[in-house]
């Protein structure tokens, strides 16, 4: 008699790949969701502020305070959406939400700026969304900055300022925010599909019958375990292949690493997300319980994943809770891999945690099969 | 009885503070056909459960072909077959493939897989629906079906937990003959069943009522129980028109110990003083015409009937 680790392994292969692809609502739902979160999370999560809508009260009317207009166009953070006639018409532009900005120009603006005393021009905010908020504030306070220091350069005679700061922008030159986000959705678009798959695979037997059937033939845990994995792994590869095109050709950003890399740790994260549902399917006792029961793990993963905020300035209780989601790991492989170029001996931590964490999800299944499943 | 194929000591499976069986007891000979009975909820799936590995035994021991259920499980796996009472087949694979599945599953491959495919095909008549996905085939086929999976590894001893539940009567007698066949070939039967025909056909049939295997025998053996068969009473078979009303008329007779309608007629246990004319009188009395009265010995019915009532009662005077 054969004592085979994986005993059984061919059978439900050669089963589940019939079953796959004979039960065309699995694949759509693999599919299609994460597919419209792709392209949904990369074109809405564009922080970069640009032409922000402008309105502006100029009570000065010289050629100075229209250059100082075009200064704030010119930056391409801002666009002058309209004038008003009032200090009173700015605040109401904003408040109504025409304008994230206002510009108020005094009338003795050029004078004072001649005559070489403080001008003074009252820049109003829309504080309600602070990430815009601070990049017009900063902005706004950069162009004051520029005129008021070369103003001082041609009274001083000086050829450059006391300080220059010459920043250099690494791996994401032009700060554009898909390069920053696209390489976590991808973590997180992925868990969509897979952890539910494999939850309701396993759920679905259950609820059949066919589980006991399994269970009274000398099929082997692990045998029946990877059978039940290796189909939705190849789905998921499949996917996870089609996300990175799309972020390499439609959301244009660059792979600077290496792509065999890049693509182990796909198919390192999604055996681990594929070992979770089926952790998940050996708890629930039917398919709507999976499918809380994935959601539980899947929402928080979203948030402590440092895939849109930064895991370093969370309290040290998320930043832990953080740290039990293999997305946490994958998504700081992505950019380390896509965008930082990093190489094998600079990004190998977490791959080896996402690789250990495979292992235990998968060792733990098996161990909760051992029990016998009544 | 010949070698033992099955033998269960003091099995017992407790959920919570639930016992679900309650030290039971039993043992099955190669090649026979035992019928294991009782009321929804008494236990008979628990214990095949355990049998099959399914479920831990809570305490008391089995053993299949001398293997022990709990440490010997692997070779046990080999040698049994299963088939639930969901007719357990994936719906989305053909009739074909459910049988190559139920092959791959238990090691079989190539020429022998397909040739034992051939053979189960051939004995379920299968054939005209090789091609149909599961989840088209109508009850009795399914049935077939899975009977034919749980077959593909050639068990030496099949469990089957309520396998005509919800079959038409001409797919349940053709059950029966494959299952005779099955055990005429040495194989070992173990049958859960709520119908008493099927029951007769059994070599030996246990009852199991409220956790407790309360009776064990051939079928013949268990209809000369005293506790069936009281002293001082006999059982007559009443055939006549309007059987309910004649059945509230006997009812009012001295020495009608219990009367309980079969079609047609009813069965009455009295006592031995009662004469048939004086049940004769009294169903004219209620306007009943003719009736034909003779003795008979139990059914197999009756002897569950009697020895769950004796069961309850013993029950309820313990508590």
């Amino acid at each position: 008699m054969k004592h085979n680790l994986f005993r059984g392994l061919g059978a439900i292969l050669f089963k589940e790949f019939i079953v796959v692809w004979r039960d065309p609502m699995t694949l759509f739902f693999m599919f299609f969701p994460p597919l419209i979160e792709m392209i949904a999370f990369g074109y809405a999560l564009d922080t970069d502020v640009k032409h922000m809508a402008m309105v502006v009260y100029n009570e000065d009317r010289t050629v100075e305070s229209r250059q100082l207009i075009d200064r704030f166009v010119n930056t391409e953070t801002f666009r002058v959406v309209g004038e008003v006639q009032s200090v009173d018409q700015l605040a109401s532009e904003i408040r109504k939400g025409r304008a994230y900005v206002g510009l108020q120009i005094p009338p003795t603006f050029t004078r004072d700026v001649r005559a070489g005393n403080p001008a003074q021009v009252q820049l109003l905010v829309d504080g309600s969304n602070s990430t815009t908020a601070l990049q017009a504030l900063n902005t706004g306070l950069g162009i004051a900055l520029t005129q008021s220091v070369e103003s001082l350069l041609r009274e001083t005679g000086r050829h450059g300022v006391p300080i220059e700061i010459r920043p250099q922008m690494l791996y994401n030159p032009a700060m554009r925010s898909p390069n920053f986000y696209v390489p976590g959705v991808i973590g997180v678009v992925l868990q969509i599909g897979t952890t539910v798959a494999t939850a309701m695979a396993l759920v679905r037997e259950r609820e059949r019958g066919t589980l006991e059937q399994l269970l009274v033939s000398p099929l082997s845990r692990a045998g029946l375990m990877l059978g039940k994995i290796v189909p939705y792994l190849c789905i998921g590869m499949a996917m996870a292949v089609l996300l990175f095109v799309i972020m390499r050709f439609v959301f244009n950003v660059p792979i600077a690493g290496n792509v065999v890399a890049m693509l182990f740790s796909a198919l390192v994260y999604v055996f681990a997300l594929l070992s979770l549902g089926l952790l998940v399917g050996t708890k629930a006792e039917n398919q709507m319980q999976a499918l809380q029961m994935s959601m539980v793990f899947l929402l928080p993963s979203v948030f402590f994943s440092g895939f849109i905020f930064p895991r370093e300035t969370m309290p040290w209780i998320f930043y832990a809770l953080g740290a039990l989601f293999p997305t946490t790991y994958f998504i700081s492989l992505m950019r380390a891999i896509i965008l930082r170029g990093a190489n094998f001996f600079e990004y190998w931590p977490h791959l080896a945690i996402l690789i250990g964490m495979s292992i235990l999800l998968f060792v733990l299944c098996a161990l909760r099969f051992r029990k016998k499943i009544g | 009885m010949s070698e033992a194929m099955i033998q269960c000591e003091g099995l017992m499976k407790r959920f919570g503070t639930f016992t679900a069986v309650d030290h039971v007891s039993f043992s099955v000979g190669k090649g026979s056909i035992f019928g294991f009975l009782g009321p929804n909820g008494s236990g008979k799936s628990t214990v095949i459960r355990m049998l099959c590995g399914i479920l831990e035994p809570s305490d008391g021991t089995a053993k299949i072909g001398g293997h022990d259920i709990v440490r010997e499980m692997e070779p046990i796996k080999e040698m049994i077959g299963y088939m639930s009472q969901q007719f357990s087949l994936y719906d989305e694979l053909t009739v074909n493939e459910n049988l190559i599945f139920s092959g791959k599953l238990y090691g079989l491959r190539d020429k022998e897989l397909k040739q034992r495919r051939d053979e189960m095909i051939e004995t379920t008549h299968l054939q005209p629906f090789i091609d149909r996905r599961a989840s088209h085939l109508s009850g009795g086929w399914r049935q077939r079906l899975a009977m034919a999976c749980s077959l593909m590894h050639k068990p030496t001893v099949l469990f089957l937990d309520e396998p005509t539940a919800g079959i038409d009567p001409v797919a349940r007698r053709e059950l029966w003959d494959l299952l005779f066949e099955f055990a005429g070939g040495g194989m070992t039967l173990f049958v859960t069943t709520h119908y008493m025909d099927e029951a007769e056909r059994c070599d030996h049939v246990g009852y199991i009522y409220m956790s407790k295997l309360i009776v064990c025998g051939e079928p013949d053996e268990l209809k000369q129980m005293p506790d069936v068969n009281p002293p001082g009473t006999r059982r007559l078979d009443v055939t006549c028109d309007h059987v309910t009303m004649a059945l509230q008329a006997v009812h009012q007779l001295r020495g009608v110990r219990s009367a309980t309608v079969f079609g047609q007629s009813m069965h009455l246990l009295v006592d031995e003083s009662v004469k048939r004319a004086q049940i004769d009188e009294k169903l004219r009395s209620a306007g009943i015409g003719h009736a034909e009265i003779h003795e008979i010995g139990p059914s197999l019915e009756d002897v569950f009937v009697e020895l769950s009532a004796k069961h309850a009662a013993e029950q309820q005077k313990a508590a």
